[in-house]
């Protein structure tokens, strides 16, 4: 459970988040909103990245924004960015290895932690590969397997469906989807592709100009006559 | 199984190589030849130092010759004062000059690019200035030892006294360092400073320590300076304060882009160019000087044509005639 309180944040004269107050309980809790709403404003705050102007942030008890960035991973936050961040030159598995390395469990465990989350994503036969020759969608796939390889409590995921194509945005849905049930951990979604938010999360939250406009159960929140006018533009599902 | 081939093969002609470089070289080469190649495999380690620096995280550190300089400076240091066999000594120099180079580190750490290289140079200027006016130990009295007259003796390891076993035993020594630092790349740190690489941000993401890893990376190179510190003085046992500038310091990181970062072949070209060349040079009465121009030519082509320096042509040049060989 993440419980953020009174959040704000500045760039300048910008104001990226403006004085956001929520809980999210809730197994896999969308985030969506125009460009420039906030929404990986929210998640950089989260793992430690930008530090807010004021505001509280208590997860499961803890005190976040106390922790560098690097211990709130070791602590079980474990995000993706917008922008793929896979090493060429590692090997698939090696770039999983690099949370396994931070994280407390023993040896064996780790192997069996990595075979496991090598399977659920679909990467058994590319685990030797160097990344440098993955497509698109099996960098992501290094990327998520990467974050939920050493049990994490919170992932992060900042438009982990963009560029992907159809079928390999069916084989996220799946991945995403199933996180809770096989890894336990509670995830919250950055995405543009509402078919994909509507799949996969409960609830919605939907940031414009840095504020919530709306909270509340996906199919609800995209009904909502102020989130339709926000997205004004831009089409938002039937 | 093509993959595991070319890597037994590759392990083949590495072997070959040492084996060539540490059995048969100095049975066939002159007494100076002996002491130029002596030098030269010690530059190789500390040019693998450097070149470990910026393959690895893309870190300019234009101070290796001056942490070269201290390592040699602490070895001459323990050789007078204590009378430790010189294994302990070594390693104590490239220990303390492992710290020195951590030291030094923490205010560049955070500097990237141009900023950290020039950093690292008023270092490296600094080192010249403090050795210049403290001198080298040479067995005189007192902490510093310099004696104008009759220096004392360094004493060199008792299974390599003489010149050539001193070269065969620094060569190994030197394997033994780079065979070290190579060991990262394939555990821990060298996954986290590949992760730092590709985004420093990713890698905090993933838990990991930046700021230690970098420091680590710094020490490690530090680490193989002082070693390489350490075994020239027990080459030459007399160093020279004006053998250290930082001037060098720019040298031999431009020969270790000139020889290909990231492999130890490119750190034996370093060595073979910063030392060999200019005693070629010598030898058939060409001005010394004039191996700058090729380095500074050699520099622009590697940075025009050649990312990966000679080490990678040749290993390419390799890779094709293995595939016109299968
Ligand atoms: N590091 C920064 N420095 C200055 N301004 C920033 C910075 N990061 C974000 N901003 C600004 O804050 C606002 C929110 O940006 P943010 O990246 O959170 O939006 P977003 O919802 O993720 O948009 P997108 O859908 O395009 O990814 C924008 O106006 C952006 O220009
Ligand atoms: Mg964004």
């Amino acid at each position: 459970m993440i419980k953020i309180s009174d959040l704000t944040v500045h760039f300048g004269g910008v104001v990226a988040l403006d004085n956001i107050t929520v809980d999210i309980q809730d197994d896999i809790v969308g985030v969506i909103g125009p460009n420039g709403a906030g929404k990986t404003t929210l998640i950089n705050v989260l793992s430690g990245f930008v530090l807010p102007d004021s505001g509280a942030i208590d997860v499961e008890g803890v005190d976040l924004l106390s922790l560098a960035p690097h211990r709130r991973a070791r602590w079980g936050l474990a995000r993706s960015f917008q922008k793929v961040q896979t090493a060429d030159n590692l090997s698939v598995a090696d770039n999983i290895w690099v949370s396994l390395d931070t994280s407390a469990s023993i040896g064996m465990r780790k192997s069996a932690a990595l075979n496991r989350v090598l399977e659920y994503v679909g990467l058994v036969d590319m685990a030797n590969v160097p990344a440098a020759m993955l497509n698109p969608c099996q960098r992501r796939m290094t990327e998520l397997a990467r974050c939920l390889v050493a049990s994490p409590r919170i992932v992060l995921l900042d438009e982990p469906g963009g560029g992907l194509s159809e079928c390999e945005v069916d084989r996220l849905r799946y991945v995403i989807g199933n996180i809770k049930a096989n890894f336990g951990a509670q995830v919250l979604l950055i995405d543009h592709d509402v078919e994909l938010i509507r799949s996969v999360c409960s609830k919605t939250m939907v940031l414009d100009f840095g504020e919530i406009i709306a909270y509340g159960p996906t199919e609800t929140v995209l009904q909502d006559e102020n989130v339709k006018a926000a997205y004004l533009g831009t089409e938002i599902g039937t | 199984m093509i993959l595991h081939l070319r890597r037994e093969s590759r392990m083949y002609a590495t072997f070959g190589f040492v084996a060539i470089c540490i059995l048969v070289l100095p049975l066939i080469i002159d007494s100076i030849w002996v002491k130029v190649l002596t030098s030269a495999a010690i530059f190789t380690l500390a040019a693998y130092g450097v070149s470990l620096l910026y393959s690895h995280l893309g870190l300019v550190n234009l101070s290796q010759v001056a942490l070269v300089g201290a390592g040699g400076w602490i070895m001459l240091r323990l050789n007078y004062a204590a009378d430790f066999p010189f294994e302990v000594n070594l390693l104590i120099s490239a220990v303390i000059t492992a710290f020195i180079g951590m030291v030094l580190a923490l205010p560049a750490i955070r500097m990237k690019g141009l900023y950290l290289a020039l950093i690292t140079l008023m270092i490296a200027g600094g080192f010249q200035i403090i050795l210049s006016a403290i001198q080298f130990p040479n067995g005189g009295s007192g902490f510093f030892g310099v004696a104008l007259q009759s220096p004392g003796e360094m004493r060199r390891p008792v299974i390599a006294e003489s010149d050539t076993a001193y070269l065969r035993y620094s060569i190994v020594i030197v394997v033994f360092g780079i065979m070290l630092a190579a060991a990262h790349k394939f555990s821990r740190p060298g996954r986290a400073w590949a992760m730092i690489r590709k985004s420093e941000a990713n890698a905090m993401a993933a838990g990991v320590n930046v700021t230690f890893y970098k420091l680590w990376c710094f020490t490690l190179s530090g680490f193989l300076a002082g070693t390489a510190g350490g075994l020239l003085a027990g080459a030459l046992k007399i160093l020279d304060a004006k053998s250290f500038p930082a001037g060098e310091s720019i040298l031999l990181f431009a020969l270790a882009i000139v020889g290909g970062v990231g492999h130890w072949m490119g750190a034996v070209i370093a060595g073979f160019l910063y030392r060999v060349l200019p005693a070629i040079f010598n030898n058939i009465g060409i001005d010394a000087d004039l191996s700058l121009v090729i380095f500074g030519a050699a520099l622009l082509h590697a940075i025009m044509t050649a990312p990966n320096g000679i080490a990678g042509q040749i290993s390419t040049l390799f890779q094709a005639w293995g595939r016109q060989n299968k």
